[in-house]
Order: structure tokens, then sequence, then C-alpha cells
């Protein structure tokens, strides 16, 4: 648990921060570490990239003792430590902030940050919150952190609330800092607000480690990234002699085509009509109004925005999770504005849901069950009363075995498969039923980059197929390559449908951000797309 | 402590991962060291105890009253040494095999139906009522009995149905949770069925609240003498067990049903009527109370009587001690009927308190379900074969 006497004996590793040394972490079947060598500089920040399942969050977990290493050593400065739990780690000054915080909604910020390690009064009786208070403020301030100790969480932006994470292993005295996808859950804005935050941390000298799989943002924000794949260690370079590709190469282990060909594709009728819709969030606020579109044959359309513009909501009400306040929607050439979602899925439409975890698969049921999600009333799969196990199992093996799903067992329940290898398991299920329609919302969110080259051809097969698709993204670069036509969202309405070759980025930028650039004028812009329709 | 830590670990890993050969095992095993734990606790409170007849001098502490093997065969002969011991534990166990089916159809669909007991109430004077008065029209014999018991549960079934589909709709259009609502309606069914049988449709010249005694060809013909217990009724229990683990392997809707109470967004992205499909299993939960209520009069009682046992509740202990597995409610629900017919014999020959019954009776369930429980936390907080490093990693 504490510092081992052997340690002595041994060569120190001069003066890095952490030093694990050949860890291994096997699972019932799995490695999830194979003799990995990881070595962080003191007063660094260092990235851990990978694809999904390639081993990031099970190395960490053994750094911050959630699991116990079936081999291999961890030094902290220099001091081989072995820790039989988190409060060890702690202890020897690890502090971990993970994806999903752990904060008590309804206590305030000062409350979460002395939570388990409170300042006491009354000789321990009672919390002393105004010395809770003082203290989170004060190293609020130490570093930088512009932040109201008194508010509640629940009031507060997920990037405040990461925030408060930080400051929560701060205040337990942490030096080294795991961030587990620190990213993921932030706008733009709040991304580089955490990345200011980090060069504060580095400069009161603490050391950072965090896990991504977006590699622009390890370049941007990390002095030295370490690459895993398949639970082995590729390398680790410093950050001012890699790029993008060199570190795609070494996470895939092979070149990836960072652009795509797309093939040929003969545009045919409509087949989706979207006109003057509007659509009512839960809270009543008008999230789509009045936007009109149409998708044809063997074309992608795209829809290109900052998230919380209205996308969510226009998808949904196509694909008839949520009620349309006015407008029509016209799919096949029959009005599907108040049509069950059922039928819409009888019709044809597929989808892919951009929360997956929720939406497009019960996290609980196998493989085979979730290959009838959504299928379960088609009549390749039952009489609409008696499922058709037979054929349901043969339609799952054809989508894992078409799609690569890894591992290829029916039986494997959905929570077991790592992102990637979930969402694959997802479009196959829906492409693989031959739909007129396929409305894919932010379809490579969370996905490694193997995945998402075959997430991206998939879609052009369909497209080529003459299929219409309807591209949902937040990743700028995917709508680009992808739609043949792109329209941009903002404040609920699509404000230019644009030919994607013909803008630059930064016009597309400038439409996200609600401002008109010179040369596109919305309306030209909304009629060209319309008489390309 | 890393050691005890990792230990834990350990044993919550094998334990998610044991097959279900070894969790029959685990549960006989802790079936065992329940009875021998209870035997200890017999003997000691036997010193305790006063008693006429003790069975045994512990020199320094005093006369022992009870010994456990005598309890424990006592009970074991209660249950199934007679014929009528048999037919009360089977009895019990067709009603417990109706309630358990309520709660589990209600759970497996994310709902905790604490209902049952009220649906068991009013379907069973519906049947009570019905059959009464459909009675005088049929021939008294065999041809009869082929009428009157299955409109008798069939009345039963919409009776309690309906009354299962108020919370239902409730919950699916107003957001009022079933638990509250369930136990509300409990109260109200009860009271219901007190005033109507008491002022309006009961044998007002008796002093308790009963209805009459229904005519013969609406009693389920008895099986075992000297019991009313009716091996149709158990043979009806066991194809609804086998019907409802059917409709869920099988069907279309039960898929539906069940991925609604696992996890309702992927179900409404399926296609599924979320709140349709809560008003339909809470309608099926009822009806299946309803159903227990029916059999409860048309088997044991020959009427209905105000002070039906809680076999609503125990329902609810039945199920879940089964994983709310259809076909597994057919152990624990004979495993509940022994334990009651058992615990009856050994407070009426041996004196041994009923509360003391309670204790072991308590501790039997209380061991077996254990294991199960610390299962489904297990693998709730990711223990186990599944690798946490890919279904943790990257969510989006």
């Amino acid at each position: 648990m504490y510092a081992d006497d052997e340690s002595t004996d041994q060569p120190r590793t001069g003066t890095a921060a952490v030093h694990m040394d050949g860890i291994t972490k096997r699972f019932p079947g799995v490695i999830a570490n194979d003799d990995v060598d990881f070595v962080v500089e003191p007063g660094t920040v260092h990235a851990l990239v990978g694809e999904n399942g390639a081993g990031k969050t099970t190395l960490m977990n053994v750094l911050y003792g959630l699991y116990e290493p079936t081999d291999g050593t961890v030094r902290i400065d220099g001091v081989r430590r072995e820790f039989g739990g988190p409060s060890d780690a702690m202890a020897a000054g690890i502090g971990m902030i993970h994806q999903h915080f752990m904060l008590v909604d309804t206590m305030t910020v000062a409350e979460n940050v002395v939570l388990g390690n409170e300042p006491t009064k009354w000789g321990g009786f009672a919390t002393d919150r105004a010395t809770a208070i003082e203290e989170t403020s004060a190293l609020a301030d130490q570093y930088g952190f512009d932040i109201d100790p008194t508010a509640q969480i629940d009031e507060i932006s997920i990037g405040e609330q990461q925030r408060v994470e930080i400051l929560k292993t701060l205040y337990r005295g942490a030096d080294i800092l795991i961030l587990d996808e620190p990213t993921a859950v932030l706008t733009p804005q709040e991304v580089e607000g955490l990345f200011d935050i980090l060069a504060e941390l580095i400069a009161e000298g603490k050391t950072i480690i965090f896990i991504t799989h977006k590699l622009g943002e390890a370049l941007e924000a990390a002095d030295d990234i370490s690459v895993l794949r398949d639970g082995k260690l590729v390398g680790t370079v410093p950050t001012a002699d890699t790029t993008q590709e060199e570190l795609a190469r070494m996470m895939v282990g092979r070149d990836v085509l960072l652009d795509l060909e797309k093939p040929n594709a003969e545009r045919g009728s409509p087949v989706l009509e979207v006109d003057s819709l509007t659509v009512e969030d839960e809270r009543d606020v008008t999230a789509v109004d009045e936007v009109g579109f149409t998708v044809n044959e063997g074309e992608v359309f795209g829809i290109a925005g900052v998230d919380g513009n209205g996308q969510s909501e226009l998808i949904e009400a196509i694909t008839g999770l949520q009620h349309a306040s006015s407008g029509s929607i016209t799919f096949d050439g029959s009005a599907i504005t108040d049509s069950p979602r059922s039928e819409r899925i009888g019709m044809g439409m597929a989808y892919i849901a951009e929360d997956r975890q929720k939406r497009s698969l019960v996290m609980e049921y196998d493989l085979r069950r979730n290959g009838l999600l959504g299928c379960q009333r088609l009549p390749e799969f039952s009489d609409g009363l008696r499922i058709d196990w037979d054929s349901t199992e043969k339609y799952v093996d054809e989508v894992i075995d078409e799609y690569d799903v890894r591992p290829p067992d029916p039986a494997a329940e959905a929570h077991s498969l790592s992102g990637g290898n979930q969402q694959k398991f997802i479009v196959g299920r829906e492409f693989e039923r031959d739909p007129s329609l396929v409305v894919a919302s932010q379809p490579t969110r969370g996905v490694d980059i193997g995945s998402i080259e075959f997430i991206h051809d998939r879609l052009l097969d369909l497209r080529a197929d003459g299929k219409a698709v309807l591209l949902v993204s937040s990743k700028l670069e995917e709508v680009r390559q992808l739609s043949d036509r792109l329209a941009v969202m903002y404040d609920g309405d699509i404000v230019a449908i644009v030919d994607p070759d013909a803008v630059s980025e930064e016009e597309l930028g400038l439409l996200m951000a609600g401002e008109q650039p010179a040369g596109i004028n919305a309306e030209s812009a909304r009629l060209r797309g319309r008489e390309s329709a | 402590m890393s050691g005890l830590r990792s230990r834990l670990a350990g044993t919550l890993d094998r334990l998610v991962d044991a097959s279900p050969i070894e969790r029959l095992i685990i549960s006989v095993a802790s079936l065992v060291f329940a009875l021998v734990l209870g035997a200890v606790l017999i003997f000691a409170s036997g010193f305790v105890a006063t008693c006429n007849s003790p069975v045994v001098l512990v020199p320094g502490v005093g006369y022992g009253c009870y010994n456990p093997i005598e309890v424990y065969s006592t009970m074991l002969q209660g249950a199934f040494g007679s014929p009528s011991g048999l037919g009360q534990t089977l009895q019990e166990m067709t009603l417990l095999l109706f309630t358990g089916l309520s709660v589990a159809v209600a759970f497996r669909a994310g709902l905790f139906n604490i209902g049952t007991q009220g649906q068991m109430v009013l379907g069973g004077l519906a049947t009570a009522l019905t059959v009464l008065w459909i009675g005088q029209f049929v021939p008294n014999n065999f041809v009869g009995t082929l009428i009157v018991i299955p409109v008798g549960i069939a009345v039963g079934a919409v009776t309690g149905g309906f009354w299962g589909m108020i919370p239902g709709v409730m919950k699916a259009y107003a957001d009022a949770h079933e638990v509250i609502t369930t136990i509300m309606l409990n109260f109200i069914a009860t009271a219901i069925a007190y005033y109507l049988v008491n002022n309006h449709v009961g044998n007002l010249e008796s002093d308790s609240v009963l209805t009459e005694t229904i005519p013969s060809v609406a009693q389920f013909p008895a099986s075992i003498s000297g019991s009313r217990f009716s091996l149709f009724a158990l043979g009806g229990g066991l194809l609804a067990s086998i019907g409802i683990y059917l409709l869920y392997t099988q069907t279309v809707l039960g898929y539906e049903l069940r991925t609604s109470g696992l996890q309702e967004t992927a179900a409404q992205y399926s296609g599924v009527n979320a709140g349709r499909n809560i008003v339909t299993s809470m309608t099926l939960s009822g009806a299946l109370g309803g159903i227990a209520g029916a059999v409860y009069v048309m088997m044991v009682q020959y009427r209905w009587q105000a002070g039906i046992p809680s076999l609503g509740f125990d329902g609810i202990a039945v199920s879940i001690l089964a994983g709310n597995n259809p076909i597994g409610i057919i152990p624990t629900s004979l495993l509940f009927g022994a334990l009651k017919s058992g615990s009856l014999a050994i407070n009426l020959s041996l004196g041994v308190p009923t509360e003391l019954v309670e204790v072991i009776q308590g501790m039997i369930i209380l061991f077996i379900a254990m294991p199960e429980f610390f299962r489904l936390i297990g693998k709730r907080s990711g223990f186990g074969s599944e690798t946490p490093a890919t279904s943790g990693g990257e969510q989006a």
C-alpha cells in the first residue's frame, strides 16, 4: 500500500512523476493492457490517445487504484506504490476526474468541493460551511477559476461542473490529475476554457494526464502524447515532433484516408420533404422554427451547426419521437407529420440516433435482442404477434459479419461492446433492412477512426444505391466531405443551404455563428437548395 | 485492506459469473445454512420459554423447551407429510403463483405493483357475486362447473385488470407514481368491497362481513381428501407461468413490454407507445391479481369474506426471490407455500410461538435472496467477466 522497501534496491526512475512499468491488466478472456510502459514527466500535460477499447481508461484506472494490475509496477515520483483503492492513490497525490461527473446536484459548489474532507466545527459535529466557502474561493482564485462557491450544482453549466470536479481533486491535495475524456461533454468555447485551466495548473506545478481520442485537442493542449492500440503502447512522442497524420497512423496501424472518395450517385426524386416545420421542446420553447428542405434519392443532405441549435428536435420530429407543432413532413409521397414512429419504420425510415446508449440499443440486451429493436413489427421479423427468432438470428449474424462487429458473438450484451462496435452494430441493423431514407444523427460521435471510416463508406454506398441520407453532425469536416448539399442550422432556423465544395470553412463557421458572410445570401442559398431539389 | 477488498471483489466476480447450476447449488446451500442457523436460534430460545415437558436439561443453564430437529421434522411433516398438509401447501402455492406472477409482470415492465392485494380483493368479490348469480341457471353437474368456473375466472381477471388499469392510466398520462397510487387503491378496494358486502350484496343476516356460500358447481373439484386444493387450479397457474414466459420470450408484445421496462427511451426509438405499454402491463398484472382472488373464492373460501390474507403482498417476495422470472416463480411459490403450511403445523403441535416461526421463515427468505441480491448489485457495479474497459470508455 505504501512505499515498498524493495524499491530502494532497484534503480530509481529519475524524476518521472508517473512511471508505470510493464503494466498488464487481464480480464477474463481479454487483455486490456499488455506490458505497457507509461512515463509522464512532472509539470507537463500528457495526452493518452487511442481508439475505443484500446485500453486508455483501464490504464488510468490502474493508476488511480481502481484496478489492481495483473503484472507490472507503478512508481509515483520515483517511489514504488501499490494501491488498494482510489483512497490510496489520492493519498499519493493522484486525482481523477471521470467523464461522468460525480457531484451531488442539490448541493452547492463549496459543499461538493469539501465533500468527504469537510472542515468541521463544534468538535466535529457540524460542517463548517463558512470555512468551506472560504477555502473553495481561495482555491478558485489561486487557479483563476471564475466560479461562485454558493451556486447549486444543477444550476451551473457542464463546463463549470467540470471545474468543480477539478477543484475537488485539488482540495484533496492532488498533484497529478487524470482527466478522462474531459472535452467530450464541452462546447468548443468551454474546451478553450478548459485548456486555459490546464495551462494554469501546469504553471502551479501540477502534472496532468488526459485521455482523448480527438487528435486535434491532444496536439493543441499536450506536451507529450502517448498512443495505445489494442492494449499496447505504440509510442510516446513530443507534440512538437508529430502531426495529426502520424498520430492517426499510430492509432489505427495504417494510413487513414482523411479524404474520402465519393462514388458517383444519380440524384432522383424527393424522398423526404419538410415544409415550414415548427417543433417545440419540452419547455414549450420553439426549438425548430419553420424549417423547410428536401432530401432526394441518391443524395446526402447534411445539416451542420453547433449542438443545441434545434438539430436534435428537428431529427426527432422527422423520426417520430417528438411532436411537430406545425408544418408538414412528407416521406415517399405520404404525409407523416402525425404518424406514429412505428409507421415510419415500416415505411423504410432508418435512424441512427445521436445517443446510442439511450436510444438505439438496450444496454442489457444481447445483440440478438438488440437486432430486433425497431424491427420487431416488420414482416421479416414477426407476424405482428410472434417473433421469428430464426430469421432474427440470421439477420444479426449477417450484420455482425458484414459490419465487422467485435466480439462477433450474438449473445454478447450491448454494454460489453466498445463504443465503435456498438455503433457499427446499429449502423448494420439499420442499413441492412433496405431503408429508403436514412436519418443519421452524429453517426461517428465517440467512435474510433477505423469505425468512422467504415461508417462513412457505408453511408456513401447507400447514396450510390439511390437512397436518401439525412446527416446531422457537429463535425464540420464530416458533413462537408459527405454531403451533396449542406444546410446550416442556427437558433432553430436553417440559415443557408449551400454547396459544401463551394464554401470555405470560414464561411461555414460564420454561418454557424449566426452571421451572414459576404457573398452568401441566405435567401439565394436557400432557393438554390430548393431548386436543386 | 487491499487484501480484503480484492477478496471481496473476487467473490463478487464469481457470483456474477455463476452458471445457473451453480446458482441453484448456492440457493440450496443457503437454505441449509439458514436451517442450521434457525436450529441454533430455536434451541437457544427454548431456554427462555416455559413449557410442561422440556426436551433437554443443560446443567447451569436450565431447561430447553424446543428440539430443533423435532421442529423441522414437524414443519416438513406439516407441509408434505399428510394429505391435508400437502393440500394446504399446494393451495398456498397456487394462490402465490398467481399473485407472484402479477407482481412479476409489472416488475418486468419496470413498474412496482403493490396493488395486487386490492386487485385480488375486488376480483374475488366480482367472481363470488357472478358465480352466485349464474349458478342458478346452469345444471348442477360437471357441465355447469365447466361453464361457471371459467366465467368466474374471467370476471375476476376483468375486474382485477380494470383495477390495475387505473394506476396504469394515472402513471402513463398523469405521471402519478404507481407505488403511491396502488397502495391507495388497495385501501379503496378493501373499503368498497367491505361496504358492498356489509350493506348490499352480502349475507346481511350474518354477523361477519361475508357473501353467501357459492354453489357447488362453482367450487373447484377438490383433488386431495381433507383439503380443498384442486389440481385444476394449480395446473392453471403452471400454464399461466409458462404462458407469461412465452409472452416475454416469443411475442412482439412481450418484447416491447420488456424493452419498455428496461430502457424506455430505447423502447420509444423502436416505435413503442410507452404510455400504452404501461397501461397494458398494469392491466395484465391486475388481471393476474384478479384471478388470484377468483381462485381464492372458488377453491379456498367458497365465498367472499372480509379479511382476505395478504397474498398480494407475499407475491412481491415470491416474485423478487424468483428474480421476476415467471418460471422461477414456480419453485419460489412452492417454497413459500410449504413454509406457510409447515409453520402452521409447528405452532399447532409443538406450541412454538408463531413469531419465532416467522423469524425462521424470514431467515430462510433472506438467506436465499441475499446471494441473488449481491449478484444483482455486483452486476450493476461492473463486476464479473465483462471488461469494464470496453464498456466504460467513450460515451457520446
